[in-house]
């Protein structure tokens, strides 16, 4: 693919595959940035490279996916080092945001098991089908049906009975 | 409340958390990662350098020509005070093999000549 036509296709899918950054960084939006500029770097690098065998967007949502679970791995490292005979650090969702509804969605959304989080976001944010979403996770399709069905589940429980947005 | 329902409630939902996703802008982020293509480049080359650098030190300290070992000085052997006790008696013929006489040797000597039938 040519760069031009490359950089055409992932300036359009921008803000998508930050919204995917943010989903898998649990809306750490620095950190969420950072994925995106490690995705890009890689790309312009040659060490992502699209081999078309599935649609461009499932193959960059899941290189940002390897990318975030690399910066969670580091992140996750440098906290235990910091936090060595401490107490843990607490979730990255801010407890003050917590009051709007968006937060509390997001915060519903951080409860929720990874693979459960992550299938949500891809089906029900950025309508793909479930197939498509296990492409991306790197999952079989039974296994991210599962993850869907009972991801559904728990997140409309934590929802509760608030009014529908 | 039908799955149908279930499914729009949680599309509502995930639209609403990710309503205020404050997306930069691609030119900004596409320029960052550029921006750091060289910075990469350069310490791969420090690390391909170092390594390089390394592997000549190793193949010099291999190869490199060992001088010849040091000869005694004459007059400085140094000989332990117990150094009486390991000569032992008969060491002359235990450092060299004893003089043989081949005549008298069983297998070596020549076999006696036949005496003739008369």
């Amino acid at each position: 693919m040519a760069s031009v036509e490359l950089e055409q296709q992932i300036a359009a899918l921008h803000p998508a595959s930050f919204a995917w950054a943010l989903a898998c960084t649990r809306w750490n939006t620095p950190e969420a940035e950072e994925v995106l500029q490690s995705v890009y770097l890689s790309i312009l690098e040659g060490r992502a490279r699209f081999d078309g065998r599935s649609s461009f967007k499932t193959w960059l949502f899941a290189v940002v996916r390897n990318m975030a679970a690399r910066a969670r791995r580091r992140r996750w490292l440098e906290e235990r080092w910091k936090s060595f005979g401490r107490a843990t650090i607490g979730g990255v969702v801010d407890p003050v945001l917590v009051e709007e509804r968006g937060a509390r969605v997001r915060s519903a959304l951080g409860m929720l098991p990874v693979r459960q989080r992550e299938v949500l976001d891809l089906v029900f944010f950025h309508e793909m089908t479930v197939e498509q979403a296990a492409q991306v996770m790197d999952v079989s399709t039974g296994t991210a049906r599962t993850h869907y069905h009972r991801g559904k589940l728990r997140l409309l429980e934590l929802l509760g009975t608030e009014d529908p947005p | 409340m039908t799955p149908g329902d279930d499914e729009a409630r949680l599309r509502a939902a995930l639209a609403e958390a990710h309503r205020e996703d404050a997306t930069p802008s691609f030119e900004a982020t596409w320029a960052a990662a550029r921006r750091s293509t060289p910075r990469r480049s350069t310490w791969r080359w420090a690390v391909v350098g170092t390594g390089l650098a390394v592997a000549a030190a190793g193949v010099w300290l291999v190869t490199r020509p060992t001088p010849p070992p040091a000869a005694p000085i004459l007059g400085t052997r140094w000989v332990g005070p117990t150094d009486f006790l390991l000569e032992t008696p008969d060491l002359m013929t235990l450092r060299t093999l004893p003089p043989l006489d081949p005549a008298a040797d069983p297998w070596t000597a020549r076999p006696p000549a036949p005496r003739g039938n008369p």
